[in-house]
């Protein structure tokens, strides 16, 4: 058994090492060179099946190509007025997305009656394919930005509820009792501890949030009345030129790759308090 | 000592309170009088009660017959003339510790300017001068557990409740810590109800010793130590009468049922039976509805 036990301990050493090497750890980080390894072999390897194959460049289309077109689709334009009609909707949906997810996940993880009254519908819809309420909801609310908004505050606000609930559900009632021990009032109570121990929870939840926020906006685009960076990929896929309508999706990805960097940003500032714990 | 505390009036009561968890009887019939000013420790193995005891008498959880007076006040919920010293601190972790210390300040809503100042003297008042802007989880369990003391303190609550404050620390900081509590309350005197499962540290910080037994829990003996305030606890740890006080107590503990026998022989010291433990008889007198 012992024998067993021991590489566990060494790797933890190891790691403990590193640590410490922190002036040039990130030099020696291997997250740093996995990723770089992984995107060379990936889309070198992409790149290199594009360059070699006699495949029409219509039904298949590789990196430096998409590059190309992602840079003329810039130059001529087309790329910024639709990315502008694309954000004003990710941004309403997102706008109207999070302060009432924040406030439902509020309200069900602190109050058991909004909880009983709500839940129903919040795993309801977590289960439900937000693509096939895009009929209805042109129905009621039309093809155009009300609609479109709609869908994307349906694809974005599970994330925000579901974690602002499970934050408020795991406030640690220890904690809690010291509130009730010092006579906090209610509001007292979410300033000092519910909210703190929330935020966490909250920040992981936003992440997640904008890139379902990206993905119903291109669904809205595609299903509703065209528009946008939707509207660019599908005219130019349909006249077969697959690079410059893969060339709005790579402005997708980035979009997606930078919020992502800026919600892990925030995360760890947030959280300061948790990131100095002693050896 | 005894006739000083008699002069001094009640500041807590407890009659006759019972407290059931569904069938489980947890408490049984506490009567208790803590005067101002006096050291009461709580001794008792654990599941017996003490903690659910310390609750009650905090107000966060109710209890079902009875009555718990502050100052003839009935209790009938937290208040902030009762303050709580937690066993695992209960420090929040994204506060830093002159927020911590000021916390029951803060939810009072006392002005800025007079928190600073309870803050600045309580945090030197336990040692933690220099470590403001630390965030508990820099700080050892020591020193969080001073900062649990210097927020409970803060407030200048009449009375404090002491959950097995040095449960979770070790030995020698607790020694130190026991020693510490007494020269602040010498320094600040106020009520004090200490609960612990440590004989030596009921011995040593407890003007009156009351011992628990549990299955449901009850007050079985209550004796008062006679080591005077101003005591040297490194002296006391040395001397016979503590160890005899100590074998005596142990001895207790060890077999709740078997009827106490004689204090060691000390003058000065009052011990009292409150409940003969003994055969199947007693226990049926005790149960439920045999109120006072």
């Amino acid at each position: 058994m012992t024998t067993e036990t021991k590489p566990v301990e060494a790797m933890a050493h190891k790691t403990a090492g590193e640590a410490e090497a922190s002036p040039f750890g990130w030099i020696i980080d291997p997250a740093i060179y996995l990723r770089i390894l992984s995107v060379v072999v990936v889309i070198g390897g992409w790149e290199l099946l594009g360059q070699i194959s006699y495949i029409s460049p219509s039904t298949f289309s590789w990196p430096s190509a998409i590059v190309a077109a992602f840079v003329d689709l810039t130059r001529t334009g087309e790329m910024m007025a639709a990315a502008k009609e694309s954000s004003i909707i990710l941004v309403a949906g997102l706008g109207l997305a999070i302060p009432t997810g924040i406030m439902l996940g509020l309200l069900m993880g602190r109050f058991k009656t909004c909880e009983y009254l709500l839940d129903t519908y919040v795993y309801a819809l977590y289960a439900t394919p937000v693509v096939a309420l895009a009929f209805p909801i042109a129905m009621v609310l039309g093809v155009d930005f009300a609609g479109k908004t709609t869908i994307v505050v349906f694809f974005a606000i599970m994330p925000v509820i579901v974690n602002v609930f499970h934050g408020v559900r795991n406030v640690d009632p220890f904690l809690m009792e010291v509130t009730r021990s010092f006579c906090s009032s209610e509001w007292q109570r979410w300033r000092d501890l519910i909210f703190p121990s929330m935020v966490p929870y909250l920040v992981a939840g936003l992440g997640l949030s904008f890139g379902r926020g990206l993905v119903g906006m291109v669904v809205a685009e595609f299903l509703m009345s065209i528009s946008g960076l939707g509207a660019l990929s599908q005219d130019y896929t349909g006249e077969l030129e697959l690079d410059k309508g893969l060339a709005p999706v790579l402005l997708l990805m980035i979009t997606g790759i930078v919020l992502t960097k800026l919600v892990n940003i925030c995360e760890n500032k947030f959280s300061s308090w948790r990131t100095h714990h002693e050896g | 000592m005894a006739e000083s505390l008699n002069e001094k009036e009640v500041c807590l009561h407890l009659a006759g309170v019972h407290k059931y968890y569904g069938d489980l009887h947890v408490l049984d019939s506490i009567d208790i009088e803590v005067y101002e000013e006096e050291i009461v420790t709580i001794l008792g193995p654990s599941g017996c009660g003490k903690t659910t005891l310390l609750r009650i008498l905090n107000g966060l959880i109710s209890y079902d017959s009875g009555d718990v007076l502050y100052k003839g006040e009935r209790v009938i919920g937290p208040r902030p003339e009762m303050a709580m010293v937690f066993q695992h601190f209960g420090l929040f972790p994204w506060k830093r510790l002159s927020q911590n210390i000021g916390y029951g300040l803060n939810i009072q809503g006392r002005p800025k300017e007079e928190i600073d100042n309870l803050v600045r003297h309580y945090t030197s008042l336990v040692g933690l001068e220099g470590f403001e802007d630390n965030f508990p989880a820099e700080l050892s369990g020591g020193m969080q557990q001073r900062a649990g003391l210097a927020r409970a303190l803060a407030t200048q609550a009449d009375v404090l409740l002491l959950d097995e404050p040095f449960g979770a620390l070790d030995a020698l900081t607790r020694e130190q810590l026991q020693d510490e509590l007494l020269k602040i309350n010498e320094a600040e005197p106020k009520s004090m109800i200490f609960i612990t499962h440590s004989i030596d540290e009921a011995l040593l910080l407890g003007d009156r010793v009351l011992v628990m037994t549990p299955q449901p829990g009850e007050i079985r003996f209550e004796m008062e130590t006679g080591f005077g305030r101003g005591r040297d606890l490194e002296e006391i740890r040395g001397s016979q009468r503590f160890q005899e006080l100590r074998h005596y107590l142990w001895g207790l503990l060890k077999n709740p049922d078997r009827k106490p026998g004689p204090l060691p022989d000390e003058p000065e010291l009052h011990g009292t039976v409150v409940k003969e433990g003994a055969g199947n008889d007693d226990r049926n007198q005790t149960g439920r509805g045999h109120g006072p």
